[in-house]
């Protein structure tokens, strides 16, 4: 049905079915508007419907009779009524009974043509405005809904829940996001139609509790829908989570998804619609503990919000007012006798004029999330490089620095002749700045991703596979990747004393590193015990606060003073 | 030969059925024709005298478009007015109603030959 409009604006000439049992009146009609149609005839309601079935895309109306033998006219109304694809189709009712006028639009005609005929010209008109309207609603439907589920798209779904909220609710509302929890793993693993089949059925489950609950809903993208109804008790939000969650089950069988909501309870009705989404969307995203089914938006996630919202406001004077501070933290070499400061990383600290000291865990994710990271790392970058030249003009020999790489700072188009260009005005060599890459940024569009680090190490840069162990590169893909030097994710390392499959892993990681004859860093070091461990399993490099915290340029400098 | 004139005097009103038919006199002639040929009516008088009433009235009504369509007025007076008798299911004596359409539809038959 999707491209019916299309193939009748290529075609232009549209077709009409003609249903009537006297041959006269078919042929009459025909006459009059075979100039400007196509034309097919029906003798009775049976060849009708034949024809209807069988054309249903290439029909643009009928004109119907309704007294005639073995299927007659009222029935073909009934038949076209019942199916939501026949149902697009105008349908003129010929009559020359006035009374059958109302049944016959209580079943769904759109006109009439009184027999005997009018003039043509009249009728040609009538049939012309029927099939304008037809087509003019299924444009707007069409658009309107979501082809897969049959959903409002988000657009429409905002303007109507406007109104709904202006006219038609008097008492609290809610905003309902609900998301499929991991619903890719489906498309994966059984295919797409899988998904999108579980995307339809939790679509209708969707449509029945909006229903229930006076309200409208929406696919807002993907595996994302938004309901929009009168406030709902908790209770009733977990059991709409079971319900949803056995509706994709009903399609997926072995495989179990299960649903997550986030609600957002609004009682002034001059907030905007679009923004109390955005709070339940906040509300949903906030459920990451397994087994928690729904979160109302809330004070504290109000005051993260709010929180957020200053620090994005405040970025751009913080950037230019230098109020981010870079840190250095020291890694030592501990393969020889005495530990040995070989680099250090860069880490980016916030000190806010009103609010103090920042942690990065509070502004890095929203910066990412924003698309301001990049700005953020060029800033490093440069003033790590311009560091890494004053020492090495100062020591006569240069300490490197390594840098985050964001994973979409790899889309920057430029990025390695913009990174040649800052270690070249900063008076360092590109292999006195190392960039640590996160392991997870190559698991997605790892081509894209191998081939700029592939253009990194070709001019010249050292680069540090950040986070190793966190991600899902498995030891074969590792031995393809560009990579330099391998850090492995902390987590593993803090627990390494205590866990011994921890520790196995750690060792094994090492041991692969050993293969591709790179060194390995141990980040998150703490005792003396975790680091004794690692350097018995011939880990190269440690870094940690068993050492040395982060610290300020200068105390960093004092530290390379007093340790020669 | 039927032609539009016999047609007039007959008392069809040609203007506006030729209208209907784009004033395509040929074509208009071949459907009068058509109607000539058709033998319902006397189907029409064996479910009267069976007392089919229904089947009666499924007849007489497409009659009566057929000849209405055609403005065939002599015969589609005395049709629709057998037509509105039996859509009620009256039992009444409908020999003279059907005496007159036989009668009307003869006199058109005989403008054909």
């Amino acid at each position: 049905m999707k491209n019916i409009v299309d193939e009748r604006e290529k075609s232009i000439r549209r077709t009409v079915l003609i249903v009537d049992d006297e041959e006269i009146n078919r042929e009459i009609l025909g006459f009059m508007v075979g100039g400007e149609y196509d034309v097919i005839y029906a003798e009775n309601g049976r060849v009708a419907l034949e024809i209807i079935n069988e054309k249903r895309n290439v029909l643009s109306l009928i004109l119907l009779d309704l007294l005639m033998p073995e299927i007659d006219g009222y029935e073909v109304l009934k038949t076209l009524k019942r199916d939501p694809a026949l149902k697009r189709i105008p349908v003129i009712v010929l009559t020359s009974e006035k009374n059958a006028e109302v049944e016959s639009l209580k079943l769904g005609a759109v006109d009439f043509i009184p027999k005997p005929y009018d003039i043509p010209d009249v009728i040609l008109a009538r049939i012309s405005r029927s099939i304008e309207l037809a087509e003019d609603r299924y444009i707007l439907n069409s658009t309107e809904t979501d082809p897969l589920t049959g959903l409002y798209i988000k657009e429409f779904f905002f303007i109507h829940a406007d109104r709904y909220k202006r006219f038609v609710s008097d008492g609290k509302t809610d905003a309902i996001v609900v998301n499929v929890n991991k619903l890719h793993l489906i498309n994966e693993l059984k295919g797409r139609a899988c998904g999108d089949a579980v995307l339809v059925g939790i679509a209708s489950k969707i449509k029945d509790l909006a229903k229930e609950a006076g309200g409208l809903a929406c696919r807002f993208a993907g595996d994302c829908f938004y309901i929009y109804a009168d406030s709902q008790s908790d209770e009733t939000y977990s059991e709409w989570t079971d319900e949803l969650a056995a509706a994709a089950n009903a399609i997926t069988h072995d495989l179990r998804l299960t649903v997550r909501i986030g609600i957002y309870r609004s009682d002034d009705e001059n907030e905007i619609i679009e923004q109390i989404f955005d709070r339940a969307t906040i509300a949903c995203n906030s459920i990451r503990q397994h087994g928690v089914k729904f979160a109302v938006y809330d004070g504290k996630m109000r005051e993260k919000e709010v929180y957020g919202e200053r620090l994005l406001a405040d970025f751009p004077n913080a950037l230019s007012e230098k109020q981010f501070k870079v840190y250095y933290q020291p890694k030592y070499a501990v393969k020889g006798e005495k530990p040995k400061i070989c680099s250090a990383e860069a880490l980016v600290r916030w000190i806010h004029p009103e609010l103090g000291f920042i942690s990065p865990a509070a502004f890095i994710p929203l910066l990412e999330n924003n698309g301001l990271i990049s700005e953020l790392d060029k800033y490093v970058w440069k003033t790590a490089a311009e560091f890494v030249g004053r020492t090495k003009r100062e020591r006569g020999v240069a300490v490197p620095v390594s840098v985050n790489v964001s994973r979409v700072d790899l889309y920057i188009s430029d990025l390695p002749e913009l990174l040649a260009k800052t270690a070249e005005e900063s008076g360092i060599e590109s292999k006195e700045l190392y960039l640590e890459i996160t392991e997870s940024a190559y698991s997605e569009n790892s081509d894209r991703i191998i081939e700029v680090v592939g253009q990194l190490r070709e001019k010249g840069f050292i680069i540090e596979m950040d986070d190793f162990g966190s991600g899902y590169s498995s030891l074969n893909t590792l031995a393809d990747l560009p990579i330099d030097v391998l850090k492995l994710d902390m987590r593993f390392i803090r627990n390494i004393c205590e866990r011994e499959k921890d520790h196995m892993l750690v060792k094994l990681m090492i041991d692969a590193a050993k293969v591709m004859e790179i060194p390995t860093v141990a980040e998150g070091v703490e005792t003396e015990e975790q680091l004794e461990l690692l350097k018995a399993d011939g880990c190269d490099i440690v870094q940690g606060y068993y050492f040395s915290k982060p610290l300020p340029e200068e105390a960093y400098v004092e530290l390379l003073k007093r340790e020669g | 030969m039927l032609t539009i004139e016999k047609l007039k005097e007959y008392g069809a009103n040609t203007e506006e059925g030729l209208a209907r038919c784009m004033n395509n006199e040929a074509f208009y002639i071949r459907l009068v024709n058509i109607a000539i040929a058709d033998d319902k009516l006397g189907a029409l008088g064996e479910k009267i005298e069976s007392g089919d009433l229904s089947g009666a009235f499924e007849i007489a009504h497409g009659l009566k478009g057929m000849y209405g369509n055609l403005s065939l007025t002599p015969v589609f007076e005395p049709i629709s007015k057998m037509t509105e008798l039996l859509r009620a299911r009256t039992e009444t004596d409908y020999s003279s109603l059907l005496a007159e359409v036989n009668a009307r539809k003869k006199e058109l038959d005989d403008l054909a030959k």
